[in-house]
């Protein structure tokens, strides 16, 4: 996979990925949540009334409660001698092997021997007891117990007493608050300590790496819905160059084509006239059909090329103020032939004028009511009726702002449901026979989609199958970025909403 | 494998792969009961409300060696539902042996098929050869209906290179096998490879024997194998 992200590689993992959690050794650091750890800690020190230190490998203090030893020691640690002892005593106790050995030995008590609990003497008389920290094996750190006073201990032993310049008395009155307990006792608590340790870095354990694991998972989830991203991107650039380069095409054969189509429709029209000399009526009813049918497919060279224009982006709209029940009266009179030919009624309801003017190309919205016009009235048998009607200038929720709705009405065959969806595409008629019945490429109902989206409207359609359609739009009095005097009718893409802030 | 000769230790790791409830924690958890607490750690599972693995489950399995060795084998699950390949390339990572469970029910045939080939591809993505990391297939499930019977699963064994293990993982049938086939896979390879009995005194013998001593392997075929160390009592915290 080509990882979207680069990044350092350990050796021999995985081409652009972080070692994993999982291949981690953990320290006790990582499994235990400190804070907590230590009021635990510190609630068995109160309970028992004796010091807890836990350390890690490391050396490095991960809890340390003093309780009870602590003017005691202060007091020892002031003479000189003292503190060089201390100090030993200390190294030992922290950084010696745990392990009876070097001083130590296997601590009494019950389970103090499956715990690894040594027993380890200060130069005082008093005492600790060290326990190993053992996780899955591996030693993690050590819990040292104490200073404790042995119940057995009756008076401070030499190695106390020769200090140079001890206060005996007042070193005795500090011991006192020492906590005096067998070496038995002092062991089971620090067995007790040792399972509520082992039950805490178990969750602790757990909970570290189920976090970890998660963020690991999320970034490469991340990783890989990048990759796939970054495919689609390439894969849509193609797809709209592709898109461009029909519509190009589209355009450039429309053009050629309707440059030969032009003479033809010119040179009959002229022989039509007689410009050539008579015609008998059989050769002119020939030649008036020739002039026809050229013009019907001038007609539908035209909507492609519309329509190849509005997908390449170049259709430029050609703003100016419009009044919109006038452009409907033109439309009208330009299908009505059609209407009356077929039999179909054709009834106009436009608001009283004059009506606030929008902002349009008056053109291409004659197009579009031509469009549906014709459309309507091709679909509705003879008898039939079709409407169109205006609404006077109001609120139109789907736009967001003030504007006309426009419908056009037929009692025609209408639309199934399961149709509706498809009509506005190109080359689209709901029923493939009904191109040979009705005529037309499937392009009108696109190029009033078009249209009206570059005019910043709206169509939809309304149909009950075999009852009639109405089709709706909904036009804005003022189009998106009008000011420019001419805009692009693209048909509209998603787009960032918002503006930039920075 | 992550052999640390300065603190004398290695690591073996150990993926149990396959569909979505084909019984990978199942297997765990068998071996985890099974096995003397000296031996093994707790086995950590994260799940969601419903019982399905959500990340991976974890049991550790160590024992020092004659030479002093720390050896310690990790075996993992992954999460078996489709979403999750994120997390089942992740716990794969630096596999040394992969067990793969599939479901012995016919019907289960395509979803044991995409799933080894999810397992391929995400080896590769690991930088691991799938020619080179030993796998060991279980055929698991093979009480319920619709099941491949033996000689299916023979004609499966023979169709490919990997060692093939029938099983009823909720009765324990054929997991201890199934671990000791993967463990001998992986020993092997990793003998190959850094020459464990050369190098580290480490020999097949001792590597299985100070697992499988441990193990309560009462009604399966290792137990002729493999006497249980003596004085051997279960006691300990399983720290």
């Amino acid at each position: 996979m080509s990882g979207a992200m680069g990044g350092g590689a350990p050796e021999g993992v995985g081409a652009t990925r972080r070692e994993s959690v999982l291949q981690r050794r953990l320290s006790l650091k990582d499994m235990l949540d400190l804070p907590s750890f230590t009021e635990v800690v510190r609630s068995f020190s109160e309970l028992y009334r004796v010091g807890i230190k836990v350390l890690d490998t490391a050396g490095d203090k991960l809890a340390d409660v003093k309780v009870g030893h602590g003017d005691f020691c202060s007091y020892v640690f002031g003479f000189p001698e003292g503190r060089a002892r201390c100090t030993a005593t200390v190294a030992r106790v922290k950084d010696g092997p745990v392990a009876p050995v070097e001083g130590g030995w296997p601590a009494r008590g019950d389970g103090a021997e499956e715990a690894g609990i040594i027993a380890l003497p200060c130069f005082t008389g008093l005492r600790y007891l060290v326990m190993p920290v053992c996780w899955e094996g591996d030693l993690l750190g050590r819990v040292i117990l104490g200073p404790f006073t042995p119940e057995e201990l009756a008076d401070f032993p030499g190695s106390l007493t020769d200090i140079a310049g001890m206060d005996l008395a007042r070193a005795h009155e500090l011991v006192g608050r020492v906590r005096r307990a067998p070496e038995r006792t002092a062991a089971q608590v620090l067995v007790h300590f040792g399972q509520v340790l082992a039950a805490l870095v178990a969750s602790g354990q757990r909970a570290f790496l189920a976090t970890q694991l998660h963020i690991e998972a999320m970034l490469e989830t991340h990783r890989d819905l990048e990759a796939n991203n970054a495919r689609l991107a390439q894969a849509n650039v193609r797809l709209k160059e592709l898109d461009r380069l029909k519509s190009t095409f589209l355009g450039t054969v429309s053009h050629e084509l309707r440059t030969p189509l032009a003479s033809i429709i010119g040179y009959s029209e002229m022989l039509a006239e007689g410009l050539a000399g008579a015609l008998n009526p059989e050769q002119l009813l020939y030649v008036r059909t020739i002039v026809e049918k050229g013009e019907s497919l001038l007609n539908l060279i035209s909507s492609i090329l519309d329509l190849s224009q509005i997908e390449a982006g170049r259709l430029r709209l050609v703003i100016g103020p419009v009044d919109l029940g006038s452009v409907i009266q033109t439309a009208v009179s330009s299908v009505a032939p059609l209407a009356q030919r077929k039999g179909v009624a054709l009834e106009v309801r436009v608001p009283p004028p004059p009506q606030p003017r929008i902002t349009a190309d008056a053109d291409k919205l004659r197009q579009v009511v031509v469009n549906l016009l014709a459309n309507a009235v091709k679909f509705t048998a003879a008898g039939g009726r079709v409407a169109v009607v205006m609404s006077e200038v109001g609120a139109q929720p789907e736009l967001g702002g003030p504007g006309y709705r426009v419908s056009v009405e037929d009692t025609g065959m209408g639309i199934r449901e399961d149709q509706l969806e498809n009509i506005f595409q190109s080359f689209y008629q709901v029923d493939g026979s009904s191109t040979r019945e009705h005529g037309g490429a499937g392009l009108g109902l696109a190029i009033v989609k078009s249209l009206v989206e570059g005019h910043g409207g709206r169509v939809s359609v309304e149909s009950e199958f075999g009852r009639g359609s109405c089709f709706t739009v909904v036009l804005p009095l003022q189009p998106p970025l009008a000011e420019t005097g001419g805009l692009s009718a693209l048909a509209p893409t998603p787009s960032p909403t918002g503006q930039d802030r920075f | 494998m992550q052999l640390n000769h300065a603190q004398r230790e290695l690591t073996l790791k150990i993926v149990y792969y396959g569909p979505g409830l084909s019984g990978k924690t199942t297997n765990l958890r068998h071996l985890h009961a099974k096995a003397s607490p000296e031996v093994r750690g707790r086995l950590l599972t994260v799940e969601t409300h419903d019982d399905r693995t959500l990340f991976f489950d974890l049991l550790p399995v160590f024992f020092s060696t004659s030479s002093g060795f720390k050896v310690k084998v990790k075996l993992f699950t992954v999460p078996g539902q489709v979403i999750h390949n994120a997390t089942r390339r992740i716990v794969l990572q630096g596999a040394d042996a992969v067990v793969f469970i599939a479901d012995s029910r016919r019907s289960a045939t395509a979803d044991n098929n995409a799933y080894w080939r999810n397992l391929q591809d995400n080896m590769k993505e690991n930088n691991l050869d799938p020619s080179q990391v030993p796998v060991v297939i279980q055929f698991n499930k093979k009480d319920l209906p619709d099941a491949r019977t033996d000689a299916e699963i023979e004609e499966s064994r023979r169709r490919g290179g990997e060692a093939v293990v029938g099983a009823v993982a909720l009765r324990g049938e054929g997991v201890l096998e199934t671990f000791h086939a993967v463990a001998q896979a992986a020993y092997q390879r990793l003998d190959a490879r850094a020459h464990l009995a050369r190098n580290l005194g480490l020999t097949e013998a001792e590597f299985l024997g100070q697992i499988f001593r441990r193990m309560d392997l009462t009604g399966s075929a290792l137990a002729r194998t493999y006497e249980r160390a003596p004085g051997e009592a279960r006691g300990g915290d399983g720290r």
